[in-house]
């Protein structure tokens, strides 16, 4: 009988070996690209292309500013797994205004060789605005995860990054056991390097939660506001006032090079993380665009 | 090493040396001030944190670039490696404490020293296209003096524990013995993380630290304090 025979007992279940797809097969290397331009309607999505597991239904008038437009980007999968590698590229043109979100969370799978990775590329135009702010990162037991972000911002550019992560399936009591998390996030102007953050976790090699390090907490996340054409003294005075009594243990700092604040919060749970870092980039929306934050509700 | 490059890092690992080291405390202060640092136990393993997390991965490596550069007589290495420290140290207070000792040092050397090199750094830093950070300045001085880049290295630890074990002392109840202990204990840690800092080129300064950022955050605005960070 043939090794796909339908039936008697499977003939030993066909034989075994399904290998997995390998790294940049179809459905490993998805790839996402947004293009937003300014046009007389506000903001218009100009060109999308996304392969699995990336998805995209369109743009949502859902900003409380009428001419930005929002995009979330929907995922088929049950999240990232070994070998993949994802290229996410979102350009907003001069003078346009938008927001990119996931759906919820990325749930990166637990691991048993090879590891993976996301590369995004931001970028703004002149006098544009960018609202990156995706839902939590959480990293299941056995995970590798890479993840390096770029955003360069043209003069007059601004935008507000956000990167949440959570250290494992913490309602099933799951902590610290993936083995390795590294996230670079590396802000450029005109004039090249502003800033750049790295988040180096290998639990099973250093302790994370050495004081200093993340202490008693567990999840940690920053929200970068961009605004290298504003006073970053005061943006960050006014930010850190914002975030000092949230639920989160949260603080904001003025970046080197002019190039904004980051606001730092760490906290026992995504959600507090989330609201915490939610006021600073709703304060700081009302700032830089005169507008508030959407808010957080997905469904 | 000669006997000239021994004294001169005796001279640079010296607390003696004018340099404002009694102004910082990097966060020190503030995890006092929140109770989280309140024994010699507690101030030994936040110090081995700073060690691993901030100085190995981001001082000790611009250090090593600008040590190597100052010996090569390559003056834009030395300030790349300046700048790309400046942009990872994301904690404000940290930046201006390491580009107020920076100056120090750079202006004390320059009338030291007779090094072209020397006072060319110091023209870039005056005209801001370099920051001056303490840890370059301390790379190129021991560099052009022939002090070997890893003895530099852990000078540059040896350093940074005095300094903030000076700053506990003045906020802590913490006797001497216990101070020299802490120095003697963490002999291991400085020395990892100097090993550990020699696999990195200029590209790779990756200090993580968030909870030492939240307190300097909130040391930014603290109403009453003694050191400047």
């Amino acid at each position: 009988m043939a090794a796909d025979a339908p039936h008697p007992a499977f003939e030993g279940y066909a034989t075994e070996a399904v290998p997995q797809a390998a790294v940049g097969s179809p459905g490993k290397d998805g790839v996402l690209e947004l293009t937003f331009e300014r046009t007389a309607e506000g903001t218009t999505l100009v060109h999308d292309y996304a392969t699995v597991p990336f998805h995209i239904s369109g743009t949502l008038g859902y900003d409380p500013l009428p001419e930005a437009d929002t995009v979330f980007v929907q995922s088929p999968t049950g999240g990232v797994a070994q070998g993949d590698r994802h290229d996410v590229s979102i350009t907003v043109g001069d003078d346009a205004i938008a927001h990119v979100s996931t759906q919820s969370s990325t749930k990166v799978q637990t691991m048993t060789c090879n590891y993976a990775a996301a590369d995004t590329t931001l970028s703004v135009g002149a006098g544009g605005h960018l609202d990156y702010v995706p839902e939590p990162t959480i990293l299941h037991a056995d995970s590798r995860y890479l993840q390096e972000l770029s955003v360069d911002l043209a003069p007059g550019a601004t935008a507000v990054v956000s990167d949440v992560v959570v250290p494992g399936r913490l309602a099933r009591g799951e902590r610290f056991e993936f083995e390795r998390y590294l996230s670079r996030v590396r802000g450029t102007g005109p004039d090249g390097l502003l800033f750049e953050d790295a988040t180096h976790l290998t639990p099973g090699d250093e302790d994370p939660t050495a004081p200093g390090v993340l202490g008693e907490f567990t999840v940690y996340g920053t929200t970068f506001v961009l605004a290298p054409d504003r006073d970053g003294t005061e943006l960050s005075d006014a930010l850190h006032s914002v975030v000092a009594d949230g639920e989160a243990r949260a603080g904001a700092t003025a970046l080197p090079n002019d190039a904004g604040v980051a606001v730092r919060a760490l906290g026992d749970r995504a959600e507090t993380v989330q609201s915490t870092l939610h006021a600073a980039w709703d304060h700081a929306r009302q700032k830089l665009l005169d507008a508030p934050a959407p808010s957080g509700r997905k469904y | 090493m000669t006997d000239a490059a021994t004294l001169e890092s005796f001279r640079l690992a010296d607390s003696f040396l004018p340099v404002g080291t009694y102004t910082v405390s990097y966060g020190l202060e503030q995890f006092i001030q929140d109770d989280r640092v309140e024994d010699a136990a507690d101030l030994k393993s936040l110090l081995s944190t700073y060690l691993r997390q901030q100085v190995g991965p981001a001082e000790l490596v611009a250090l090593r670039a600008a040590h190597a550069a100052a010996n090569g007589g390559d003056l834009d290495t030395v300030c790349r490696a300046d700048r790309r420290l400046s942009a990872v140290t994301l904690a404000a207070e940290f930046r201006e404490s390491a580009q107020q000792s920076g100056d120090r040092l750079l202006s004390l050397q320059t009338e030291l020293r007779e090094e072209a090199l020397l006072d060319r750094y110091a023209e870039r830093v005056d005209a801001d296209e370099a920051p001056g950070n303490y840890a370059v300045v301390l790379g190129v001085a021991t560099g052009l003096a022939d002090v070997a880049v890893r003895e530099a290295c852990l000078l540059c630890c040896h350093g940074f524990v005095t300094g903030l074990l000076g700053a506990a002392q003045r906020l802590l109840s913490l006797g001497h013995t216990d101070a020299q202990r802490i120095l003697d204990e963490l002999r291991p840690a400085m020395t990892a993380a100097v090993e550990k800092s020699a696999d990195n080129g200029i590209g790779e300064m990756t200090p993580f630290a968030p909870l030492v950022d939240v307190l300097a955050a909130e040391h930014e605005r603290a109403e009453r304090r003694l050191f400047a960070s």
